[in-house]
């Protein structure tokens, strides 16, 4: 009984808080949207630290207990990276960020020149003459927009003659995959929509708290927008 | 006066002005009426979630695997039919399970999933801390990844209900090539991806990538090295995946509202074509010119 009022409670919130935040949808800001944010950044704020301290306790100190002891200069310098808060000890704070930022840089560096760089440009070359007609013209048309794309970035010469053609098609390349970026974006978006309406609809007991959610939402932003009141609650940004 | 009441009635001039909440309103309804009134349409399987579906198959019982959720709970709504339909195929393999959180909101995400697999995970004989295990959240970044692809244990020592880890089969798990797939659900969270692939995909961990839309392309250069196996897209990819396993979930169920969401966007995008080239000839004809942004 406690559970069904407990997951009941959680739906109702759940939907009114994510209707609150479609009421941006509205076109104007809203108290019933501000709500929603700062609650999410309060929300999402709170787990982070708490997840990240739960983290430094599971693998820093039972690691130092368990006698990787190591493991103590990572606090230290975790914990000099707080003197940033104190203007006057600022600069410590600078000492852990360097280290990071260096380990980071060294790590990265060995291996991205391979994963984003050397593999990307052996994945262009392709077989052009071997393979069915789909994969011919797979590998053709990686081929022609590789190289017609490429040499649209040639900055230091002028592109004209057969160079400016084939920079002239690398553009018309781009154009359409942009589009083609713009599609898979708007699939993206109307699956987190639709996805979160699914999850709202599932089962079908949470069906009325959604659609009653929903038009009370909207009707709130609406009467608030029609007595004036819209601005006046809303918190300045 | 009587121009300004012509234009108004121009159908061209209504569908470049109409209020962009109508969009909304209708988007809204057309992905909620096929949820509250199921009805089924044709879906093929692309060759992209074939792939990622005959590289699980190749698990044996036994084998190690890393499911690694570097998403939102956002995102999940988007991932979730991939994600349960993915770890299903894990669970009918009965290879050994280890999830890893690589966002903080994503320690939620194990328990959701198992909820919807209870069945699968009782036929098969798994048992929660065992041949299952949970770590929780693990920091995403380079040093971090890199300290789990080289030194397993260095990072992980408890799950997430704070038990040790050892005595388990992840006793066997010390550096990338004890893992025989690593699988990632990806939103574009910080970490995660990339990181991922520098350091287990390009020493040779098999990695296979279930991806929210707007990182496709993201992702697939790495399905055309090579250094990722398969890429499941979106919703889209979790419905195929559903099909092709014959077990119907949020995926299968949502394809219905997607399909009819992108045809009317395909229709809002010919009006609006329609709405801008035909009042550019109306006011061409009038000897007006028209400037691109006042469509805007």
């Amino acid at each position: 009984m406690i559970m069904d009022i407990f997951e009941i409670l959680s739906v109702v919130v759940g939907t009114f808080l994510s209707v609150s935040m479609f009421t941006t949808l509205y076109g104007k800001s809203n108290p019933l949207y501000s709500l929603a944010e700062e609650s999410y950044i309060g929300f999402a704020t709170a787990l982070t630290v708490v997840v990240n301290i739960m983290y430094i306790y599971s693998t820093g100190i039972i690691g130092i207990q368990a006698g990787d002891w190591v493991l103590v200069f990572g606090i230290i310098l975790g914990c000099m990276i707080l003197f940033r808060i104190v203007p006057k000890y600022s600069y410590i704070a600078k000492i852990p960020i360097a280290i990071c930022v260096g380990a980071q840089l060294g790590l990265a560096l060995r291996t991205i020149v391979f994963t984003g760089f050397i593999s990307q440009i052996q994945a262009t070359v392709v077989p052009l003459f071997s393979g069915n007609s789909t994969t011919l013209l797979y590998n053709w048309t990686i081929s022609i927009s590789v190289i017609t794309m490429l040499t649209f970035f040639f900055y230091t010469t002028e592109l004209k003659g057969p160079l400016g053609w084939s920079a002239k098609i690398g553009e018309y390349i781009m154009y359409a995959s942009f589009g083609g970026i713009f599609a898979q974006t708007f699939m993206g978006r109307l699956g987190l929509f639709t996805g979160f309406m699914q999850t709202y609809m599932t089962p079908q007991w949470k069906i009325p708290y959604l659609l009653g959610n929903l038009v009370l939402g909207f009707a709130i932003v609406i009467i608030l927008d029609k007595t004036k009141l819209l601005k006046k609650l809303t918190p300045e940004e | 006066m009587t121009e300004q009441k012509k234009e108004k009635k121009s159908i061209f001039k209504i569908l470049m002005e109409y209020d962009r909440r109508i969009i909304y309103l209708l988007i809204f309804i057309l992905v909620l009426a096929p949820l509250l009134a199921p009805f089924s349409l044709p879906i093929e399987v692309s060759s992209t979630t074939q792939t990622y579906y005959d590289v699980i198959n190749t698990l044996k019982p036994g084998d190690n695997v890393l499911v690694i959720l570097a998403l939102e709970l956002s995102a999940y709504n988007e991932l979730q039919g991939g994600l349960v339909a993915s770890c299903r195929m894990f669970f009918e393999h009965e290879v050994n399970l280890c999830i890893v959180a690589a966002t903080p909101e994503a320690v939620a995400i194990p328990s959701l999933v198992i909820d919807q697999l209870k069945d699968v995970m009782t036929e098969h004989h798994y048992v929660i801390g065992q041949n299952y295990i949970d770590l929780g959240y693990v920091l995403p970044n380079e040093p971090s990844v890199v300290a789990l692809a080289q030194d397993f244990h260095s990072v992980v020592r408890q799950d997430a209900s704070g038990k040790s880890i050892q005595g388990t089969f992840l006793d066997k798990v010390n550096t990338w090539k004890d893992w025989r797939l690593l699988s990632q659900y990806y939103s574009g969270a910080s970490g995660g991806g990339s990181h991922v692939i520098q350091h287990f995909g390009l020493r040779g961990t098999p990695m296979i990538f279930d991806v929210i839309g707007a990182t496709i392309n993201t992702y697939m250069p790495y399905l055309n090295t090579g250094l990722v196996k398969a890429l499941l897209g979106s919703t889209r990819g979790g419905a195929e995946l559903e099909y092709l396993i014959g077990k119907p979930g949020s995926g299968l169920m949502a394809m219905n509202s997607f399909s009819i969401g992108t045809y009317f966007v395909l229709v809002l995008i010919i009006l609006g074509n329609i709405g801008y080239y035909g009042y550019k000839y109306e006011r061409k004809r009038e000897g007006v010119s028209v400037n691109q942004n006042e469509v805007v």
